[in-house]
């Protein structure tokens, strides 16, 4: 008995040391840890070049603006710096964002001299070189970051991206769901995936020409992703609409669109797919199931 | 007792929604009004655009193939341009390994009209209308045909009254310095 009363005495004593122990060692650290940032609280500078143009100022030709951000108080990435300036220095920066996770494509902007989301480019923080910001290259500017997208939209536009069937009135919409296989849903990978930021077309030679009539990679891309996606069947026609020489021939090959994405998408590749579709080098094959089955 | 404090409540519960009502009905006309605003201006913005085209001289078509004379086919172009690219990597080594004047005909055919599609392309692209105006483009392209037919008819030339285009090349390359000779 007594032996027993003594082991659990001797027990709990020692459990209470090292308790005492522990929180000795937690409570130092814990200082310690309070007391690290305040040292390094030394303020990183980070300079940011960005471009300025304001409408309203009749006359102004545009400018770049130079901000100073403490790196210590500021997020990682491009996007964050931008909505710290205009959170806290200059609420007339203007500019275009939604998730900052890289996936609405708002943010696409020129960051040091490439074309690229700013929520998901990280900042060099350890560059005494300032980082220069542009609007996405060769596009009308509504406003500082802000380019005009209308002419690229009207080209997405123009390409029909959705899904078209021949038999509309036999299929009924929503019924019942059109048959892929699993080869033929696979061929969409690495063209669906595209969020339409224009950075790859807004990198291209051949679009910063003629714009007007080159309908650009991205656009030519999802283009692709209709013209190649088994249950669509207006594939033909789809084609025909893209056999004038600016449509896709404008395309040289450049493949800055591929290098460019932000995505690792590569439109160069699709691009090159819709000339061999063209040429009748190669051609779609046909629906490994039956696509509407289920419509029966 | 109970049946006061139902009357209560529902009395309560039709003043509430009274309150909502009155609250409701100019809150979804501003909404109305609202959404139809942002709706024409959605639809106005294309609308302007368009009709500032000559202010603003902004050559921005709603349908790219319909500005880029969509009634020609480029395909066939296309095809034969990749088939002379590609033949040359055999035409070229052929023309220098057996020279004759079928060989030199064909080199000379297929280097001018691959060169002269090379730079028409450079003419297209960076001899714009919008940029240089209407009438340097046409001439560019006409000088262009004519360099390039010329330079295919003195090839010719070459290779009917003098020693071939691949000896020629050979020979210029079997000149040697005065001192080595």
């Amino acid at each position: 008995m007594l032996v027993n009363e003594a082991r659990q005495i001797l027990s709990r004593a020692s459990s209470l040391a090292a308790r005492h122990q522990l929180r000795a060692i937690s409570n130092s650290s814990q200082l310690e840890q309070q007391a690290q940032p305040k040292e390094s609280q030394a303020p990183q500078i980070k300079k940011f070049e960005i471009y300025r143009w304001n409408p309203d100022n009749a006359g102004e030709k545009p400018y770049m603006q130079t901000y100073e951000i403490n790196m210590r108080e500021c997020g990682p990435m491009v996007l964050d710096a931008l909505i710290k300036i205009k959170n806290e220095m200059d609420p007339t920066l203007t500019f275009r964002r939604s998730c900052r996770e890289g996936i609405c494509g708002s943010c696409a902007m020129n960051i040091g001299g490439t074309n690229t989301l700013a929520c998901i480019s990280k900042i060099d923080a350890t560059s005494s070189k300032p980082l220069k910001v542009y609007p996405l290259p060769h596009m009308y500017v509504v406003r500082d970051l802000v380019p005009d997208m209308n002419n690229f939209y009207e080209q997405y536009k123009n390409i029909q991206p959705w899904l078209q069937r021949k038999n509309e009135a036999g299929e009924k919409k929503g019924k019942a769901q059109y048959l892929q296989s699993v080869e033929d849903r696979s061929k969409l990978d690495g063209l669906y995936e595209c969020i339409l930021c224009a950075c790859c077309s807004t990198s291209c030679p051949s679009y910063w020409w003629n714009a007007e009539k080159y309908l650009g990679p991205a656009v030519l891309m999802q283009a692709y992703r209709w013209i190649i996606d088994s249950r669509d069947e207006m594939t033909v026609e789809r084609l025909s609409k893209l056999k004038d020489p600016f449509s896709v021939y404008r395309c040289h090959t450049i493949m800055n669109c591929t290098r460019t994405c932000p995505k690792g998408l590569n439109p160069g590749r699709a691009i090159a797919e819709i000339k061999k579709l063209l040429s009748g080098l190669a051609s779609k094959p046909a629906p490994k199931l039956e696509t509407a089955a289920l419509h029966k | 007792m109970l049946s006061s404090i139902v009357l209560r409540g529902a009395a309560r519960c039709n003043a509430a929604n009274l309150v909502k009502s009155v609250r409701l009905t100019p809150l979804k006309a501003y909404s109305t009004i609202v959404a139809n605003t942002q709706r024409q201006a959605l639809a106005k913005p294309l609308a302007l655009t368009k009709s500032l085209v000559p202010i603003a001289k902004r050559e921005i078509s709603v349908s790219a193939p319909r500005m880029a004379s969509a009634s020609s086919n480029h395909t066939g172009l296309w095809t034969i341009e990749r088939i002379v690219s590609a033949g040359l990597l055999a035409v070229i080594p052929a023309a220098f390994i057996a020279p004759s004047q079928i060989m030199d005909a064909l080199l000379a055919v297929s280097v001018v009209i691959h060169t002269h599609w090379g730079v028409e392309a450079m003419v297209v692209d960076y001899l714009r209308p919008a940029v240089v105006g209407n009438i340097l483009p046409k001439v560019a392209h006409i000088a262009l045909i004519i360099i390039s037919v010329a330079s295919l008819g003195g090839l010719f030339y070459y290779i009917k009254n003098d020693v071939g285009l691949a000896n020629g090349i050979k020979r210029f390359w079997s000149i040697k310095g005065k001192e080595s000779a």
